[in-house]
């Protein structure tokens, strides 16, 4: 048994450092739950062998800019090379919206009251969270980047440090966006249902599986694509994160590449401040 | 005890809480001095749980004030947060993490350094006896484990207040006796002031004061020999032979009868009523006791009723529901 405890002084850390304190022990706790979950895992490692062996090399040969028999326009890429980072994009999309999940497992669990109860303000357990998916997301995103070679991209240590950093900026966008949702719709099911229904309509519009030419004028783009989906796929944020993805690991810009960095960086600044919002009143 | 200091541990001023149209508080004020072991004793919906949360800032009262060691907690719900340990009704471990994980977590959020920490944890596992757990995964503890392990996670940033809601709420009666092992244990080794809400009558016995609530008001609150010596009745519980027996009876004693399925309960005013019972009705009865003064009459004779599990009436269900946040989430 314990004798009667001699007490260190309480010396309690410094305004900082509990707020750092805060953020790890959260985002430790995602991490964590995360690599425990096989199911996301195999999720992470199945999704872009899908997308890059079997629909990339599948569609491969059909991917000429051919239109009726007639050459209107050449891409100077693979179709291989040209998902390539849209299947990251998809990635490190499903990851971080699934890793809100969390939000509403923590309310329907209870946990969620254990870290309302605790003295830390609710911007640093909303960051702590999110970072936590960013994370994760981070990686599943990494993972594509194994099957570069099968995609015929080569990729250079600063690619890879410039890929990163919008791979971060985007996962941090898009958990946000989750969370968002998680509270919003308060159910599991429901959840997935709405988050499905938000991905994949984001991701097929978002330029990632064909190309908007940009050796074509705007007028000659629409004799190609119906008017509706240019402007679908023009106002869908995700195609220039897209499109910064395709700049960094295969050096190939559809529009102003400084456009990409500029659209991560205000989706996750609007997406976190919307979710802090929502949390604030909960 | 020893002697009291200028600030109570505890205090509640003038706090009123509505759901919709149901009152849960109605205008409550106590004070809980320190060391002071506390229960609030009332059936499911009398507010206690209410009242528990408006401490530890999850909800906001309508009106009135509530202090945790001198702080107003609704002012400054960060700084009061810091200063308690709460063990809710409803689990809130995550079970998908390690018995040392969850500790750990607890330790950083509340920013306790990590040799103390490390300490810490060790201590309070082995206060509760789970040491040898703490590796695994808390989804495999039994609720009686996951109990202790929340108290002693609630004392992990060694918090001098504690309150315990529900605790023993779906353990068995051998978990339930360990656990208050635990805590009286816990309030010999420190100083600690622990309030604790039970609707089991047999717990509260051994706290130092009681504060029965209903309804969202307080009925009354003292030691428990105080309440019984000012409120207790002694009872008379009595099963009657048949129907008609159970209906002479309770049509001759018409104000002093609680009926309970077949049970009988009389408020006895001593030997001489009795006597009168068992010259009349002595032939008919199947089976009687005579109950000393209990808190169980003590809730009797305050309010009327009996404490007991009952099924969730209306005013509950409607609580359950504003507690929820008004959604149906279930």
């Amino acid at each position: 048994m314990t004798s009667p405890a001699i007490e260190i002084p309480d010396k309690p850390m410094s305004a900082i450092m509990l707020q750092l304190g805060g953020v790890y022990a959260i985002w430790l706790r995602e991490v964590k739950r995360a690599i425990r979950d096989r199911g996301q895992l195999i999720g992470g490692v199945s999704r872009p062998l899908l997308w890059v062996l079997i629909m990339g090399i599948g569609l491969n040969p059909y991917f000429r800019g051919e239109i009726y028999g007639e050459v209107r326009f050449v891409v100077p890429y693979t179709y291989l090379q040209f998902i390539f980072p849209a299947v990251i994009l998809l990635n490190i999309m499903y990851t971080s919206v699934q890793s809100a999940v969390s939000t509403i497992w923590d309310r329907e669990f209870g946990f969620l009251r254990e870290i309302l109860v605790s003295p830390l303000p609710r911007a640093t357990i909303l960051l702590g969270k999110i970072l936590g998916g960013t994370t994760v997301a981070l990686f599943h995103g990494s993972l594509v980047l194994a099957l570069a070679r099968f995609a015929d991209i080569t990729l250079t240590p600063l690619d890879i440090v410039h890929g990163l950093a919008l791979m971060f900026m985007l996962a941090f966008g898009l958990t946000s966006l989750g969370v968002v949702i998680a509270n919003r719709v308060r159910s599991f099911e429901g959840f997935g249902v709405f988050a499905n229904a938000v991905i994949l309509p984001l991701y097929f519009t978002s330029s990632s599986i064909f190309p908007l030419d940009p050796s074509l004028t705007s007028a000659q783009t629409k004799v190609v694509y119906p008017e509706w989906l240019v402007m679908l796929v023009e106002i869908n944020p995700l195609t220039y994160a897209v499109d910064a993805l395709r700049g960094a690991f295969i050096h190939f810009y559809q529009f102003d590449p400084k456009l990409g960095p500029i659209v991560l960086v205000v989706m996750a600044a609007v997406f976190f401040l919307i979710a802090l919002r929502d949390f604030q009143k909960a | 005890m020893t002697k009291l200091p200028a600030t109570a541990a505890v205090q509640i001023l003038a706090v009123t809480k509505r759901y919709g149209r149901t009152l849960a508080l109605d205008n409550v004020s106590f004070e809980v001095q320190p060391n002071e072991l506390f229960a609030l004793l009332g059936p499911n919906g009398a507010g206690k749980t209410t009242l528990l949360h408006i401490l530890c800032t999850i909800l906001r009262p309508d009106s009135g004030t509530a202090r945790i060691n001198g702080i107003d907690v609704i002012k400054d719900p960060v700084e009061g947060r810091r200063n308690l340990g709460i063990v809710f009704q409803e689990p809130s471990l995550d079970d998908r993490l390690t018995l040392y994980e969850n500790l750990n977590f607890h330790g950083l959020v509340y920013g306790v350094p990590a040799a103390l920490r490390r300490r810490r944890i060790d201590e309070m596992l082995a206060l509760v006896e789970l040491s040898d757990w703490r590796e695994r995964l808390v989804r495999t503890l039994s609720s009686g484990m996951k109990r202790r392990l929340e108290i002693a996670r609630a004392l992990i940033h060694h918090s001098r207040i504690l309150f315990l809601d529900e605790p023993t709420v779906g353990l068995d009666a051998q978990s339930r006796e360990r656990f208050w092992q635990y805590v009286h244990r816990l309030r010999n080794e420190r100083e600690l002031t622990v309030i604790v809400t039970t609707h089991y009558i047999e717990e509260v016995e051994g706290c130092d004061r009681v504060c029965i609530i209903d309804h969202g008001r307080i009925l009354a609150q003292d030691a428990p020999a105080k309440l019984k010596s000012a409120h207790g009745q002694e009872l008379i519980r009595l099963v009657a032979r048949d129907e008609a027996a159970v209906a002479e009876i309770a049509a001759a004693y018409a104000d002093l009868v609680v009926r309970n399925d077949t049970e009988l309960v009389l408020k006895s005013s001593g030997e001489a009523f009795t006597e009168a019972l068992f010259a009349r009705f002595g032939s008919r009865v199947r089976r009687l006791a005579v109950e000393e003064p209990s808190l169980e009459s003590v809730f009797l004779a305050l309010t009327g009723r009996e404490l007991r599990d009952r099924a969730a009436g209306a005013r509950e269900l409607t609580y359950e529901f504003g507690k929820r946040g008004g959604e149906h989430t279930k």
